[in-house]
């Protein structure tokens, strides 16, 4: 069990530091959109990609940062299961590993999802799709 | 002026439209939660252009445009989804519900500016 302990300390610590990283990359990026709407600077095709770029990293952290969750309160019920059970707990250890590599499939379906254009081929159509 | 609103959970791309849309003849407005702006429209705002994005906390594109559909005056509002998602699946729901537009991040500004001239009928 204590090997699930330092696996969900780890977790956790994944977590923490990527919404760090999602609050201090959207603070960069506000900072400097105030000072070029302060200063009437105009926006071109590269900056306003990046200030599109901080969108698809903080989608592609929130999906993790959900696997995450999903994992360590998989590694809960478990650890229960284990407490009360040894019998349950062998079942549980399946049931465990389906769980983490369903969250895992998860996390990286939405990977693909949510990276906009870098997810298209190169040569993909760049034109806006109108109904 | 026509009203443009838009709509996404993230302030930065919040920002880069604002910046790319500024100097565009169209009054703007944003907002991080669906639920607000829906609200202003219930209340008698009427937007001649929506712009949203899907993936948001609380309401998600796809219900938003579900709402707007259902009031009377957004039920024809041309409203374009400015997203990362690409998934066909998403973009047949989409259509179903009349969307007018699919559009796909990381945008480029002329191609924005196109699409608002081209909604909206602005002069070129």
């Amino acid at each position: 069990m204590l090997i699930l302990k330092s696996v969900d300390a780890l977790l956790e610590h994944i977590k923490d530091v990527q919404t760090n990283i999602k609050e201090l990359s959207s603070d960069s990026l506000m900072k400097m959109s105030t000072y070029m709407e302060k200063n009437g600077l105009e926006i071109d095709d590269d900056i306003a990609s990046s200030f599109q770029y901080q969108d698809i990293i903080t989608q592609q952290l929130d999906a993790s940062i959900e696997a995450i969750n999903s994992m360590r309160s998989s590694i809960e019920v478990f650890s229960h299961a284990f407490k009360s059970d040894e019998d349950l707990a062998n079942g549980s250890l399946q049931k465990l590993q389906d769980k983490l590599n369903l969250a895992l499939q998860e996390a990286k379906e939405k990977k693909e999802r949510f990276s906009g254009k870098f997810s298209q081929a190169e040569d993909a159509n760049d034109e806006i799709e109108f109904f | 002026m026509p009203l443009v609103i838009f709509v996404d959970d993230s302030e930065t791309a919040l920002a880069s439209t604002r910046m790319v849309t500024n100097a565009m003849p169209i009054e703007v407005k944003q907002y991080t939660e669906a639920t607000v702006a829906l609200a202003e429209i219930k209340a008698g705002m009427t937007p001649d252009l929506i712009i949203t994005d899907l993936n948001m906390p609380v309401m998600n594109g796809l219900e938003f445009l579900k709402e707007l559909r259902s009031h009377g005056a957004t039920s024809r509002t041309p409203t374009l989804m400015l997203t990362t998602e690409t998934k066909t699946e998403l973009k047949v729901q989409g259509k179903a519900l009349g969307l007018t537009g699919w559009i796909v991040k990381p945008f480029n500004p002329a191609q924005l500016k196109q699409a608002i001239t081209r909604v909206l009928r602005l002069p070129a």
